[in-house]
């Protein structure tokens, strides 16, 4: 140990670095073959579900993996249920960095859409400042609400998956109820708000492009926005230094002087304040008003998305967007082949299972050869 | 035991060719360095690991052991080093579990009571079979793991390092009932690297070597430099190169410092200290006597109930680590692999976790990883860590290395005052010997070290001032330490002894 | 507010306290088993969810509630060994693993009755049979009482009985004890040759059937239909009454019960004119008001502690 000399020899460390490297790389793409391999499978459990009980499996099926693609106004759908989900998933990311099982991402999400809605329909705002008003607002709400679980985590040692599961339901009773009694104007037989003014309103992309591309709209340019501040604040500030040192080993975080207990809220209100962006997306993008059961399950379905993406925020987008190809492919393949659209929670979990698994496997694998690199030196 | 190989999945050969065999009746000592494979042969009779190769011989018959049920079965019990005792249950329950006393279907703990006090009685293994194994002292916990062995019919019981937590009197307690319990027909196998102990106590003597056997041999033909001599290869003393020093100003001041924990006991009581620039002070204790939580609360990871802290003019009192940090303190702390470094974070990363917020590392809330990798280079060259670069996980790195990230981060720092708890618990010869000479170089230097250990002869030929805790307190501060006997220290230890508060007052 | 006092001191009241407990007894039971042996089980709710949707579907087409009761339970320990092989065998995440297990049951018994009855909603076009429920002589013409105690269904008494029969086996028992001893020191069970992994695949499996007693109970007692996600969040709050009740038997019972009283509040101001949505907040603030009154108090009690020492010390 201390008497076997450091490596001096500057040329074999450059060699050795190199090898590291190409072994890096290498690693990575086994990591994007394990992945892709991990979603035929889940997709071949779907398709042997269909088969088991469907009338026209085949069809079902294809209409399941191309329905997206198949119309304008489908690829429309696609990118604005990608939008939400990126978001979400985003919003999932950060609190599993540092190691929390933050479910909140519905609840916020909710708060989101209603504090952007009634900002945008109470305070008269001129355009741009129409858009940007409301979304800070629901960012702010979001990051709030967001704090109460996180709170409960970090000082009160209170188990996070009861405590935001809990607190969704509580905001979903509210938001119905605030809909119903204060926000539906007076004569309207369908329970939903009022229309919110244009100046609140993401242009769509189908006025753009002059196609039908359904309610897909310009927040697309804020979730790229949203991704590439996550990608910053996780890997290249202190902040996101202090979450990752959390999620390594939180003990280790504590003795080195971080403030474990500040990070870990935050890391939850954070991951609110994006949900909220979703919110927002819906209240202003999609739909212009707030309607009942704006959202469902939005929680667990940001699980899978960030666990695909193995918490990186730019890999989000792309696990997002194909997440959200299997749910619109699942709505399609229900109207069109009438096989339930809940396929896709099945091939979910599945993903979800092997995914969890894997990492094990991975962990040990890499451990292992580095020891070997290791006893070679 | 017979051409034992053990090859473990890593590629590791802790035990090789193995040759090893003990005579009913006996006490006979296994000695040997940390990582010789004494613990690995051990785990192999005791049916924990399976030997890739070789046989196993008992009473003459060929036997395999692929469990501890099995090894049970066969009259084989194992005390392990680091208990293996259910804290919320009894003594009673302990002793009994896994095999308990039945009355139909229920639990008989009336009969687990008797057992143990009629075991305990025979063997004079004094326990209270009642008391939850949590509020007992070590001493009694490991007569509860005897017992346990005894209650399974052990014929040969196997002592992991069985001295390592106790006081000198506990462990002559221990050697009491351990003759009781060879003249009662049992065979000891004693684990241990205290030479002089193993001269004291056994019959035979075994060393092992890099998982090789080196030989056996009768304990009255072996002197302790001979076994010294046969565990290493070369001849080692622990002595160490300690210029006298003028120690300089009062660097640490702890006064009346009190701490209760969440349980609502006082584990912290009273303690006062200095500690000077350019000097070692010891901190002697049996474990569990507050040493744990006072490094704590000097490090800012536990507010203080009263007392106060300062370092050089400053108070630190109840500021957080990171503050603490800031003022001047690093931190060496006791249980390094789970708490002094993230095994999944780089070498880069562990590197800086005291300094990751402060220029160059960052600037206005942004990382600067140019600044990292660079630093991460230097500490790899300066203190040697085998990692061809920082991007490394650290838990890819050997003990040892992952050991060196630890100093290298908390040297680096410039501390002006370091706090080393245990630093070489757990280590082999070579990293404590690297350890001892990077505190005394620290020392050297001019820095305040304060050095918290269980390791008596650690403690006692690194100290310039030795202070004893006991029970909380500190019982007595010793200047004259290399006139001190191990015996009186242990007294002190045990809380037999006591200075008065004027003498402890007069070495502050 | 007069009309709700009396509603709160009446003798359904308290009856239907007792009838909307027991789906958070015997899953906090459940909980409570599995978080003893080192293995939190998550998917409480999955496990339910999938009892109750079997439980009618079979009981429907094999008229049959016994069959019914056996399939329930049947998947939901089909469920323990999926999320104890991917834990203890693969090492997986057990939190991640109960989340999968909870969606794939959410997604699986909706896409099934959707299959079978082209409803997505509910399954109210099968008429499902129900555990029996028992009128105990004697005390059913005590009034009050008899109205509380009496008439309940067959699960209610089953969960209360558990309660006991759960400490009993925890603690009085040699597997109990074996389970207890592998979640606090595994290696010290280990080393007395207990089988850790056994203990806690155990551990889970009881703890699905408790959890799927409950669930038959949702779907066979309480109401007489399937409906989707008709769980919502009892798996959850069960663990959470876990934890309120310091982890055991007793004060897991008290904690369900005061979520049950909350979620009988809810269900008896339904009737008077206050808006729903209000009254169904009532459940999940209680649960984390509790959480943090609970968590408060503990530390009030460590800093208490502290205090009196301080003013004895100065």
């Amino acid at each position: 140990m201390v008497d076997t000399p450091a490596i001096t020899n500057s040329e074999a460390r450059v060699h050795e670095r190199m090898r590291i490297r190409k072994e890096r790389v290498r690693g990575s793409l086994i990591d994007l073959v394990v992945t892709l391999g991990t979603i035929v499978i889940a997709l071949v459990v779907g398709f042997i579900v269909t088969l088991a009980v469907g009338k026209q499996p085949i069809a079902a099926y294809t209409a399941l993996l191309t329905g997206p693609l198949s119309q304008v106004n489908r690829l429309g759908n696609w990118l604005q249920d990608a939008t939400t989900l990126i978001l979400i998933g985003l919003s999932v990311s950060i609190a599993f960095q540092a190691r929390q099982f933050n479910l909140g991402a519905e609840g916020s999400l909710l708060v989101g859409a209603m504090t952007a809605a009634v900002v945008a329909l109470y305070v008269p705002l001129p355009p741009i400042l129409g858009i940007i008003v409301p979304l800070l607002a629901a960012m702010a709400a979001g990051f709030l609400v967001a704090l109460i679980p996180g709170w409960m985590k970090a000082y009160l040692n209170a188990n996070e998956i009861v405590s935001t599961l809990m607190i969704n339901a509580i905001i979903a009773n509210l938001y119905q109820y605030l809909l119903i009694n204060f926000l539906t104007p007076e004569g309207d037989n369908v329970r939903r708000s009022a229309l919110l003014p244009a100046t609140s309103a993401f242009p769509l992309l189908a006025d753009i492009f002059n196609a039908n591309l359904g309610r897909a709209n310009l927040a697309i340019v804020v979730v790229l926005i949203v991704v590439i501040a996550v990608w910053i604040l996780m890997r290249h500030t202190s902040f996101g230094y202090e979450i990752r040192m959390i999620g390594a080993n939180e003990k280790f975080a504590q003795y080195g002087g971080i403030n474990t207990k500040r990070v870990v809220m935050l890391a939850f209100a954070i991951g609110g304040a994006v949900a909220a962006i979703g919110g927002v997306h819906l209240a202003m993008g999609v739909h212009n008003r707030l309607i009942l059961g704006i959202s469902a399950g939005l929680g667990f379905e940001g699980i899978v998305v960030a666990m695909l993406a193995r918490n990186n925020p730019l890999l989000v987008p792309i696990t997002g967007l194909f997440y959200s190809y299997l749910r619109i492919g699942g709505d399609i393949m229900e109207r069109t082949a009438s096989v339930g659209a809940e396929i896709v929670q099945v091939i979910q979990a599945v993903i979800i299972l092997l995914i969890t698994a894997q990492f094990v496997i991975e962990y040990v694998r890499t451990r292992r050869n580095r020891r070997a690199a290791e006893a070679k030196l | 035991m017979r051409d034992i190989i053990k090859i473990y999945p890593n590629g590791v050969r802790a035990n090789r060719e193995v040759h090893f065999g003990i005579r009913s009746g006996e006490i006979h000592a296994l000695v040997g360095e940390n990582g010789a494979g004494k613990s690995t042969l051990m785990k192999i009779l005791y049916g924990v690991e399976r030997p890739s190769s070789g046989s196993i011989f008992l009473r003459g018959k060929s036997v395999h052991i692929n469990s501890e049920h099995e090894a049970i079965a066969l009259g084989i019990g194992m005390v392990f080093q680091n208990f293996m005792l259910v804290p919320s249950f009894t003594i009673a329950q302990n002793v009994v579990l896994g095999s308990e006393p039945m009355r139909g279907m229920l639990l008989d703990q009336r009969a687990a009571v008797k057992i143990t006090n009629n075991l305990a009685r025979q063997y004079g293994l004094v326990v209270d079979p009642t008391a939850i194994v949590d509020s007992v002292p070590v001493g009694m916990r490991q007569r509860v793991e005897i017992l346990k062995a005894l209650y399974r019919g052990a014929d040969i019981l196997i002592l992991d390092e069985p001295t390592a937590v106790l006081t000198p009197q506990e462990t002559r307690e221990l050697f009491a009932a351990i003759r009781q319990l060879v003249n009662a027909g049992k065979t000891i196998i004693f684990i241990s690297h205290k030479l002089r102990e193993v001269m004291e106590i056994s019959d035979r003597v075994s060393v092992m070597r890099d998982g090789q056997m080196v030989g056996t041999l009768h304990t009255s033909d072996a002197t302790e430099s001979r076994l010294a001599k046969m565990m290493v290869g070369r001849e080692v003393f622990l002595q160490l190169d300690k210029p006298t020093k003028e120690r300089g100003v009062a660097m640490l001041q702890v006064r009346h410092l009190e701490y209760v924990n969440e349980a609502g006991r006082e584990v912290v009581r009273g303690v006062s200290f200095n500690t000077y620039s350019g000097e070692i002070l010891g901190i002697a204790g049996v474990e569990g006597n507050g040493q744990t939580e006072l490094v704590e609360v000097l490090t800012g990871l536990r507010k203080p109930v009263a007392g106060t802290v300062s370092l050089g003019d400053h108070s630190i009192t109840g500021l957080s680590a990171s503050a603490v940090r800031l003022s001047g303190v690093a931190h060496i702390p006791e249980d390094r692999l789970t708490n002094g470094v993230a095994l999944n974070a780089s070498i880069d990363e562990n590197l800086i976790v005291d300094r990751y917020n402060k220029p160059p590392f960052s600037r206005a809330g942004f990382v600067s990883h140019g600044a990292v990798v660079k630093h991460g280079e230097k500490m790899i060259d300066q203190y040697a860590i085998r990692a061809p670069d920082g991007t490394l996980p650290v838990g890819s790195l050997s003990g040892g290395n992952m050991q060196k990230v630890v100093v290298a981060r908390e040297l680096s720092a410039n501390p002006k005052l370091l706090i080393a708890a245990q630093p070489t618990r757990g280590v082999d010869i070579g990293a404590t010997e690297f350890m001892h000479q990077q505190l005394l170089k620290q020392r050297n230097e001019g820095v305040a070290v304060l050095l918290v250990s269980a390791d008596l002869a650690e403690v006692m030929s690194l100290s310039d001032r030795l202070a004893v805790m006991h029970n909380g307190r500190i019982v007595a501060i010793i200047t004259d330490v290399r006139n001190v006997s191990e015996e009186e220290v242990g007294l002190f230890m045990l809380g037999v002894k006591q200075q008065t508060q004027a003498e402890i007052e007069a070495n502050w | 507010m007069d009309s709700a006092l009396k509603v709160i001191f009446s003798a359904v009241f308290v009856s239907t306290i007792l009838r909307v407990s027991t789906p958070l007894i015997l899953p906090a039971l459940g909980g409570l088993i599995a978080e003893l042996s080192g293995a939190s089980n998550i998917a409480l709710e999955g496990m339910m969810l999938t009892s109750a949707c079997a439980g009618v579907l079979v009981s429907v087409y094999t008229h049959s509630e016994w069959l019914g009761l056996l399939a329930g339970i049947s998947l939901a320990e089909v469920m323990a060994l999926i999320l104890g092989y991917f834990h203890l065998k693969l090492k997986a995440d057990i939190i991640l693993v109960g989340l999968a297990l909870n969606i794939l049951a959410s997604g699986a018994t909706i896409f099934v009755v959707y299959l079978l009855t082209g409803d997505k909603g509910s399954s109210t076009k099968l008429v499902s049979l129900e555990m029996p429920t028992i009128t105990i002589p004697i005390i059913k013409d005590i009034p009050f009482l008899g109205e509380v105690l009496s008439g309940q269904n067959l699960i209610t008494y089953l969960a209360f009985i558990a309660t006991g029969l759960v400490w009993l086996f925890l603690y009085r028992t040699r597997l109990g004890i074996h389970i207890r001893a592998v979640g606090e020191n595994p290696d010290a069970a280990r080393s007395v040759g207990i089988n850790v992994s056994a203990m806690r695949y155990l551990a889970l499996m009881l703890s699905a059937l408790l959890a799927a007693l409950g669930g038959i109970h949702l779907s066979m007692g309480y109401v007489k239909f399937f409906q989707r996600d008709m769980t919502s969040g009892r798996g959850f709050i069960a663990l959470a009454a876990v934890y309120l009740g310091a982890k055991h038997p007793v004060g897991t019972l008290i904690a369900a019960l005061v979520f049950g009283a909350a979620d009988a509040l809810s269900i008896q101001l339904g009737n008077l004119n206050i808006p729903s949505q209000l009254v169904q907040m009532i459940p999940p603030v209680v649960t984390v008001v509790s959480l943090i009154l609970y968590a408060i108090a503990r530390k009030r009690r460590a800093a208490m502690l502290q205090r009196r020492f301080q003013k004895t010390s100065v």
